[in-house]
């Protein structure tokens, strides 16, 4: 119970959480602590397809459940939304994959998971066609068929939240040029500098790309054994692996971390809302190959819900401008949207805090996060290297 | 004269503002069996303590064999002490736990093996305990495991702290058979604590008996029972009759003290001479007046209660005149059945009387 | 005579069943599915049904799990003689010196059971860290920094643990200590022992089932450590706990996980059952 309150403060779990510290932001734990209220009222009604009509039961992580996006919704459609909020992407999958897809209606979740589910078959597909006009609103990048998200030719889902993973850096403390490579986490002068979050595949990737290989693609034993390599030598240089949102951000604000491996926007942007505009999240810049990555988070309908129609409404809805901004400016951290319309809204500070005026250099360095063929080889390689760190 | 083992010189004891023991002075020769006996919390287990070296006195000081022990620790006093509840090590063997004491004086090994068998010997133990431990042994037994401990290392002075009061009435008279057997072959001093007089009588070539921190009487067996000096201890073992009178010289006592009484007082033993003294007569003194018995006083009563106790009666009664209670016990079975509400006659000789003082009471009260 | 028997034989069997079926569905029906579970293969992150042995060869296969187990259990065994190092003279001097404190001190001890390990492990790191409070009253007092070891190493992880657990090593000491007969050092005294001599003859073998009993909650709790590894170790001392949860949630392998955890498990039982030959040892010399 302790720990499930301190959960819902803290996303990108899935990447593996599991330890939580109170944030910062008081707001954000009480938030929390509601959820869990509502969860556990909803797991105690028992989702089911049995389910009285005009009632949704939604898997999502935190931000989803803002009343700015859920009340108009329920209004709306006259139906009450039963949340399920995730803390772990795997383990929102896996509790899916594992018959919960039966009691689920929708779920917002990261990109990887969401393509996923099409292989596993527990969700339903959607015709990019049909959500003509919400692709219309999105940024090219976004436009269908949209890679990330695709399976077989089919589409898994609309992406709802994005960001990009690089370093994470405090310009009072470092130079950002120093930083237009990941050479600088292996360099012996930020020896015991470096903070890595042990998000599961966040920090792998970067580390991939860093090595001239693309870890979206199937790959051979050399290049597993060269990623192996660029871990230890990583491994060798940090100070620490952080699972926990707010130690890491303490790290980079008090310089004792010279630069967060693993993570990007979503670490960066809760302090710059909180006023510290000399962290930023930045990409590699000008490398051979892009070794910046764009993270996604994507809304799906889950395999035979109750009411598809219902299902495609929220699918709509959470994609629109008002929502989109909700769910960009969350508390504890805020990333952008793939729905144009909403950077209309955005106040010279909102938009400093999302640090929009870096997105086309983002763009121009960076790879989207996906799938990735060998990624549970990759994890072993992860948890046998750090069992060897020491 | 023979000399003090042990010399105790106006020994105070206090816990805070409570005073446990008001200024002991007590002598115990070499070789004698002593009983303390009192009440609880009459202080009999302090002054044991202190002799032992567990607590140290507030004032006052303790001589063991000549020898101040002040600044002595308990580890180094020639004493030794069989606790209450024994206190024998659950985690030693019994022949561990009665060598300990040669173990740490570094006596070699075969030796302590030899004088533990001894002990055990001594102890009537059986040779095939000395690999149990204590817990397989009966209390009896464990109670004799104690008295070899404590004495292997030939202490002058053996404490003994209510050793018995935990067994059955049984057990405890085959164990002080045994007690006396002991201190009679082995000529060590005993100091013997107890809240039992009778034990005491039993026991102890001297008995003194305590109260509230003080020592009120120091005598014989023979000199606590038929003489004591205060109430206290005149009502402490067995039951007896104290009548208020008026003492004169000679032991002599106004015989006008006691209502309903008739005769001449010819006491003529060691007495008191106060005006406000006690005449105790002990119920086995007490005599149905009958024309052969030549008693010097009698007195006429009512029963009130009559109790078989075998070989003697007991009757509870009330003098007719002054509704006194008395009790007298009177030898074999009543030939007539004495019954409730029945009009008898007693009396007593004087020479089997005590007068003694009743200002001693205020002393109790002061104490 | 039987007959009577009859009826409270039932009773007592009825009076047992709430405890059986709490026991079995909280204990064995897991434990069974746990085991059941490790004969499992997984495929695109859901188990399959088909009874195999891949997990196991795995496991026996991997040298890096066995490596983070024996870690895991060097850890332990470190943190327990740590706990019995401190505890004990805390234990003894909370019995024989502190009387008047005792009640003071157990409550806080219970303080410190009851607060949050969450909230205290956080905040031994913040406490701690280079920029933290600890450094600043140093330099404030004209001292150096902390050396670098003391957090985010196998040292501060140790540190957690032993701050973590040692109540529970001084409450099983301590009750063992307090109930030595007070009377039986007073009779080794009285036989001649010095204060060292009594201690040492009396009391250490007194609450050495005490001690053992202490010893063996603080290395099946140690097992477990999840927290200290993580937080105060800066994840780079991965223990069993952490690689369980791991395997379970972001490699999401659960056969494997499974298998893990019956391993831990086992090394659990095994200690236990050690240490109660050993405590038996003890005991039967005292009946």
């Amino acid at each position: 119970m302790t720990m499930d309150k301190f959960n819902q403060s803290r996303k990108r779990a899935g990447r593996s959480p599991a330890v939580w510290a109170p944030d910062p932001n008081r707001r954000a734990v009480l938030k929390g602590m509601a959820a869990t209220a509502m969860t556990a009222t909803a797991g105690a009604l028992g989702p089911g397809k049995a389910r009285a009509a005009g009632s949704m039961n939604y898997m999502c992580w935190e931000g989803y459940n803002d009343p700015r996006i859920v009340d108009p919704f329920e209004e709306t459609n006259d139906v009450s939304i039963n949340f399920d909020l995730i803390v772990d992407s795997p383990g929102g999958f896996a509790k899916l994959a594992a018959g919960g897809h039966r009691d689920f209606d929708v779920v917002s979740t990261d990109s990887p998971w969401v393509q996923r589910m099409g292989p596993a078959n527990i969700c339903e597909f959607i015709d990019p066609a049909e959500f003509q006009d919400v692709y219309d609103k999105f940024y090219p990048q976004f436009q269908p068929p949209f890679e990330p998200l695709q399976f077989d030719g089919k589409t898994t889902g609309l992406p709802t939240r994005w960001g990009w993973v690089g370093p994470c850096i405090n310009t009072e403390t470092s130079d950002p040029d120093e930083w237009k490579t990941w050479d600088a986490a292996f360099d012996s002068k930020n020896k015991d500098k470096i903070g890595i979050m042990d998000w599961g595949d966040w920090p792998i990737m970067p580390m991939a790309l860093y090595a001239g290989i693309d870890p979206y693609k199937e790959l051979d034993q050399a290049e597993l054994d060269e990623i192996r390599k660029v871990l230890r030598a990583l491994f060798a240089n940090s100070r620490a692996l952080f699972s926990d949102l707010s130690l890491s951000q303490k790290a980079l604000l008090d310089g004792s971390v010279k630069t967060l491996v693993g993570t990007g926007t979503y670490s960066t942007s809760g302090l710059r809302k909180a006023g510290y505009e000399n962290i930023v999240a930045v990409v590699p810049e000008g490398n051979e190959n892009k070794q910046g990555i764009i993270w996604l988070e994507a809304t799906a309908i889950v395999k035979t819900p109750a009411d598809i129609d219902l299902a495609k409404a929220m699918m709509r809805h959470v994609t629109n401008k008002e929502a989109a901004y909700a769910l960009t400016l969350n508390d504890f951290t805020s990333n952008p949207s793939p729905n144009r319309a909403v950077e209309a809204l955005y106040t010279e500070e909102e938009r400093s805090v999302l640090q929009l005026d870096y997105v086309d250099t983002v763009w121009e360095n960076s790879v989207l996060h996906k799938v990735a063929p060998n990624i549970d080889d990759l994890l072993v390689i992860w948890q046998e290297e750090l069992a060897n760190a020491n | 004269m023979p000399k003090d083992i042990c010399t105790i010189q106006g020994v105070i004891k206090n816990y805070g503002n409570f005073r446990a023991l008001h200024g002991i002075d007590l002598h115990v020769q070499k070789g004698e069996f002593i009983a303390l006996v009192g009440p609880s919390g009459s202080g009999k287990s302090t002054l044991l303590q202190i002799i032992s070296g567990f607590e140290a006195p507030s004032e006052g000081r303790l001589l063991i064999d000549g020898v101040d022990m002040t600044d002595v620790a308990p580890a180094d006093r020639p004493t030794s002490m069989v606790f209450q509840k024994l206190a024998l090590f659950p985690h030693k063997t019994i022949a561990e736990n009665i060598g300990f004491p040669l173990k740490l004086r570094k006596v070699p090994k075969a030796e302590i093996a030899k004088r533990t068998r001894e002990m055990l010997d001594l102890m009537e133990l059986k040779p095939e305990y000395l690999n149990r431990y204590p817990a397989q042994l009966s209390g009896g037994e464990q109670q004799r495991v104690a008295l070899a401990r404590s004495m292997i290392s030939h202490p002058k002075l053996l404490l003994l702290d209510e050793p018995l009061s935990a067994l059955d009435v049984k057990l405890k008279k085959v164990l002080q058979t045994e007690l006396k057997r002991l201190h009679r072959s082995l000529g060590v001093t005993f100091i013997h604590v107890t809240h039992d007089l009778e034990e005491a009588m039993m026991l102890a070539d001297h008995i003194c008996v305590m109260q509230n921190g003080l020592l009120l009487q120091v005598g014989t067996p023979d000199d606590i029972y038929y003489r004591p000096t205060h109430r206290f201890v005149a009502e402490f073992i067995g039951e007896t009759n104290l009548f208020p009178v008026k003492a004169g010289q000679n032991g002599s006592y106004e015989i006008e003290e006691l209502p309903g009484a008739r005769g001449v007082s010819s006491f003529g033993g060691e007495g008191v001479q106060s005006d406000t003294a006690y005449l105790m007569v002990r119920p086995e003194f007490l005599h149905l007046a009958a024309p052969d018995h030549d008693l010097d006083v009698t007195i006429d009563i009512v029963v009130s209660e009559t109790f078989n106790h075998g070989s003697t009666t007991q009757v509870k009664a009330v003098t007719r005149e002054g509704n006194h209670i008395i009790t007298l016990e009177i030898q074999g079975h009543l030939d007539e059945a004495v019954d409730i509400g029945a009009h008898l006659t007693v009396g007593w000789h004087d020479t089997d009387t005590h007068l003694f003082a009743r200002t001693a009471d205020k002393m109790e009260f002061a104490a | 005579m039987s007959h009577s028997l009859e009826p409270s034989r039932l009773m007592v069997a009825l009076h047992a069943l709430p405890s059986v079926l709490l026991q079995s569905a909280f204990f064995v029906v897991p434990l069974c599915m746990t085991i059941a579970l490790s004969f499992q293969e997984t495929q695109y992150y859901q188990v399959q049904w088909v009874w195999s042995l891949t997990t196991w060869t795995e496991i026996f296969t991997t040298y890096y799990y066995w490596k983070i187990l024996f870690n895991t259990v060097l850890m332990s065994l470190a943190c327990v003689g740590l706990c019995a190092m401190i505890g004990f003279p805390i234990a003894y001097a909370l019995v024989t010196r502190f009387q008047k404190w005792q009640a003071t001190i157990k409550i806080l001890l219970v303080f410190a059971f009851l607060t949050d390990a969450v909230l205290k492990t956080f905040g031994w790191v913040v406490f701690l860290d280079q920029t933290g409070p600890a450094n600043f009253v140093l330099n404030f007092l004209g001292l150096p920094d902390l050396p670098d070891w003391v957090i985010y190493s196998r040292v501060s992880v140790l540190f957690g643990m032993v701050y973590t657990l040692l109540p529970f090593s001084i409450f099983t000491i301590y009750l063992s200590v307090d109930m030595i007969d007070k009377n039986l050092l007073r009779a080794a005294y009285d036989c001649g022992a010095s204060k060292f001599r009594a201690f040492y003859e009396v009391t250490l073998p007194l609450c050495k089932n005490g001690l053992m009993a202490g010893a063996l909650l603080v290395f099946v709790l140690s097992l477990g450590s999840f927290l200290e590894p993580k937080v105060l170790g800066g994840g780079k001392n991965p223990m069993a706990a952490e690689l369980i949860r791991q395997t379970f949630e972001t490699r999401i392998n659960w056969p494997l996980g499974s298998a893990l955890t019956i391993v831990v498990i086992s090394i659990t039982v095994i200690t236990i059952l050690l240490a109660s030959r050993l405590l038996d040892l003890g005991q039967g010399r005292k009946k």
